[in-house]
């Protein structure tokens, strides 16, 4: 290891551990993915580091920009701010999962405790022919079983994918025509719905305007702010309206009775 | 310990020589690319709306400084004196982090592009080439930045904690991950003609035409990738304006729908970064764009036979690239003033369906034409006439593919609108209807509740004793 | 000198930029305390009280981040294809056809059962 290799190592080793420190004590998910994607950059940087600059390209690319973009978009699917049940629902989960977990150390370390390395061939004899013409010689020559065998993994990906995500369509999609038409046989309101605020005293949304009628029209106003119960209620402006009223002096001459006719039609 | 040293002879390795520069150098040459950027960013502020003003009829800023040229400043420090709002709903750390991922990545992709060969720095023996760095693998390395400058987007959405972002910033995500696809492909087949992904290497592939004997003829194919992959250069040049968000691929910031998309939230100089980042990244587009497909800092055709390529040499490359990026940024404006903005599924489409399965065809056809023309790979005749036929035969389906779906799409659309009848009558549905353009109007009692019949029976009786057809205006 | 140490000062010096540009907007902005100004803006009328659908992003997305690693995967894989291919001879261009077209499968069973429509 060279002077510069080893005080980048310095750097970013410390930087990984505290982004998977990061990743268990973060309180939201998406920190915690966000501190997975810094130790995705900073494996990538320490693979440049180490010559092997594919690898580090490949890593930050495919790992840092797709695999936890996914991871984000799942996060977000399953709602930001949804918290971990800590409710066991299967019966001694807990406990399997200790021992399971400690199964997996165990053979781990056996594992590791086996290998032995083979005398280094060195990079400039690996890298003779450039990084990536080495790497091609392998995957297209030696691995090339593992490297056909992917694209049928890629298959199986994206058939889960449409499995979990996709939902079919059981009659075609309504163009724009389709909808205006069914909207005029519906009998629903063949103009534009009425603005807010027109003729009314005010100029907010979540006042509704005043039909010539002096009456209020509901239909003025956004469907998702009366949901939330954010409109102006009417009775409150029954006072305005007569006040308008007098002012029109009752220019259609309407009696009172049509008038409330005529709000319920709509 | 350098890259360069160990494996010289390896063709994928990059020509340009940085073993002369020192860490003066290296910090003078990183300067000039900050200071060129963020300049190149004003000026391009300030001639989008100038160009697209001249297209649109009317004069554009020309109030601050000769020219309004220095709109684009003005406005920077008017943003830097508004007051920094960081509202309640959101997630401080990342809302605050999100700028600065954009900055740094936009910035750091643009460190692998050559501005032109090696030139002696003025009043100095030091020649260097006029390059920050370059690496084996330097395409692949804008690539991954700029996977890495998505966060920026998903997460200054996601953070900002109100709706409108959060859908602005996903849509904004999705199309760029799926246009950086589309990039991707169209490149391979750039790095299997040169044979290499290190920036001065792909311009070094573009300096020579291939000759080639045809019918007898020894004829010179141009030297530019845009001309020898000409299909590749066309899916690049879409996919780097939906890369960029630019119009008519601007969705994410389509006001109609999204207000102002990911960056709703953000004031002051946090959204001046956001600002910047998308128009460096339209630059770091464009001059990808310029070395891989326009022979980088080469000079065009005729002036690079002036004085045995005199103007290849020096300083005079520098002009040569600057003209090329300036020319695509033209193109980038000039499409703005032009095309109106897609609708999302027709732009999700375009990208999955033609663009995709385009660029793979095209990297097969690409592959057996050149193992075809190789004497090591296709050594005897019949296995290069067979490559060929292939090569050939997949062509023609992307043609083909793609002629029979436009006519589809059009006959689809010719049955949708199926043609109207010569006469209407504007009261048959109990509803006035206007006329079509050509289209009579006939009359008719109507089925209307006729409880007023008679007051609307004078209009139409006027409409039809008139009899003239209405015609199209 | 390592070629990565040039991508180090400039990414640094883009580091200290937008930190700087951070700060001194802070500094330089006025600064006026207003309820309304700190609600979210989004987009003229009252704010949801939550992000839509609780922060939710629609399922519709999983499916393009899924697609976009599968393509992202079968691109990394053509880069050394495409590099090394004048070396590699007609044995690896087969095996290359192969696998595009088997991805090709994954591809037009996604558009077959119409998971490209975007509605």
């Amino acid at each position: 290891m060279s002077g510069g290799e080893a005080a980048l190592f310095w750097v970013v080793a410390p930087l990984m551990v505290l982004g998977g420190i990061g990743l268990l004590f973060a309180k939201k998910a998406v920190h915690a993915a966000l501190c997975m994607a810094l130790i995705m950059v900073c494996l990538g940087i320490t693979y440049f580091a180490q010559q092997a600059p594919f690898l580090g390209g490949v890593q930050i690319f495919v790992y840092t920009g797709a695999v936890m973009m996914l991871f984000l978009f799942v996060l977000m699917l399953v709602g930001v701010d949804s918290s971990d049940s800590l409710i066991e629902t299967i019966k001694g989960q807990r406990v399997a999962a200790a021992l399971l977990g400690l199964g997996l150390v165990i053979v781990l370390a056996a594992a590791l405790a086996g290998v032995r390395f083979g005398q280094p061939a060195g990079l400039d004899t690996v890298n003779a022919e450039g990084n990536i013409g080495a790497l091609a010689g392998g995957i297209f020559g030696t691995y090339v079983f593992a490297f056909e065998v992917t694209g049928a993994l890629l298959i199986t990906a994206a058939l889960g994918a449409m499995i979990l995500a996709h939902r079919e369509r059981l009659v075609p999609k309504p163009t724009q025509r389709e909808l205006a038409e069914r909207r005029i046989r519906e009998g629903a309101v063949k103009a534009p719905l009425p603005a807010p605020g027109v003729f009314a005293r005010h100029n907010a949304v979540d006042t509704p305007a005043l039909l010539p009628d002096g009456t209020p029209s509901e239909l003025s106003v956004s469907r998702v702010l009366t949901a939330r119960g954010q409109m102006r209620p009417t009775s409150e402006r029954a006072g305005e309206v007569s006040t308008v009223l007098a002012e029109m002096q009752d220019p259609f001459d309407l009696t009172p009775d049509e008038s409330a006719g005529k709000a319920e039609d709509r | 310990m350098s890259l360069l040293a160990q494996g010289v002879l390896a063709a994928e390795n990059p020509v340009a020589d940085f073993g002369n520069d020192n860490g003066w150098v290296v910090f003078g040459k990183a300067l000039f690319i900050f200071v060129f950027l963020v300049l190149l960013t004003l000026l391009t502020i300030w001639g989008e709306r100038r160009v697209v003003a001249r297209m649109q009829s009317r004069p554009g800023p020309n109030r601050v400084g000769p020219f309004g040229l220095i709109q684009g400043l003005a406005d920077g420090v008017k943003l830097a004196l508004k007051e920094d709002v960081i509202p309640k709903a959101v997630d401080k750390l990342v809302f605050v982090l999100a700028p600065i991922i954009s900055a740094i990545t936009c910035f750091v992709a643009f460190s692998v592009i050559p501005f032109g060969p090696a030139a002696r720095i003025p009043f100095t023996d030091i020649v260097t080439p006029l390059q920050l760095t370059d690496l084996p693998v330097a395409v692949l390395f804008v690539l991954a930045v700029a996977a890495v400058g998505v966060y920026g987007i998903v997460l200054a959405g996601w953070s900002s904690g109100s709706t409108y972002p959060l859908l602005g910033g996903l849509r904004s995500s999705a199309q760029v991950i799926s246009y950086e696809i589309a990039m991707g492909l169209a490149l391979i087949s750039v790095f299997l003609y040169a044979g290499s992904m290190s920036t001065s290497s792909i311009v070094a592939a573009q300096e020579h035409g291939v000759v080639r004997e045809i019918f007898g003829l020894d004829l010179t194919m141009p030297a530019w990738f845009a001309v020898q992959l000409p299909v590749a250069f066309v899916i690049y040049v879409i996919a780097m304006v939906g890369e960029t968000n630019r119009a008519p691929f601007d969705l994410p910031e389509a006001e109609g729908e999204l207000v102002g998309g990911f960056h709703t939230e953000y004031s002051s100089l946090k959204f001046a970064l956001f600002f910047l980042a998308e128009y460096i990244n339209m630059i770091t587009v464009s001059a990808i764009a310029t070395t891989l497909f326009l022979g980088g800092w080469r000079a065009p055709w005729p002036l690079s036979a002036i004085g045995g390529g005199m103007l290849n040499e020096g300083w005079w490359p520098m002009l040569w690239f600057i003209g090329k990026l300036l020319g695509f940024i033209f193109f980038f404006i000039w499409l703005r003033g032009t095309l109106p903005r897609l609708r999302y599924d027709q732009f999700m489409r375009f990208g999955w369906k033609v663009l995709i399965p385009v660029a793979l065809v095209w990297i097969v056809a690409v592959a057996c034409w050149r193992a075809a023309n190789s004497a090591t790979i296709a050594a005897d005749g019949t296995t290069r006439i067979v490559l060929i036929a292939v090569g050939i035969a997949l062509l023609f389906a992307i043609f083909g593919a793609l002629i029979t779906g436009i006519d589809r799409a059009d006959r689809r659309d010719a049955a949708r609108h199926e043609t109207p009848p010569d006469e209407v009558d504007p009261f048959a549905g109990g509803f006035p209807v206007p006329p079509l353009p050509g289209q009579r109007l006939i009359r008719s009692n109507g089925i209307g509740n006729g409880r007023d019949d008679d007051a609307r029976r004078p209009a139409l009786a006027a409409a039809g004793e008139a009899d003239e057809e209405v015609h199209g205006g | 000198m390592s070629p990565y140490v040039p991508i180090l000062v400039l990414a640094a010096i883009a580091a200290a930029f937008a930190v700087f540009s951070i700060g001194a907007g802070a500094l330089a902005g006025p600064k006026r305390y207003n309820r309304a100004k700190l609600d979210a803006y989004e987009c003229g009328i009252e704010p949801t009280p939550q992000a839509a659908g609780g922060g939710r992003f629609p399922i519709k997305y999983y499916l393009v981040a899924m697609l976009f690693i599968v393509f992202d995967i079968e691109s990394v894989f053509l880069i050394p294809f495409a590099v090394a291919f004048d070396r590699l001879g007609l044995f690896a261009l087969i095996e290359m056809v192969l696998f595009i077209a088997t991805v090709f499968v994954a591809y037009a069973y996604v558009w077959r059962r119409g998971g490209l429509e975007w509605d």
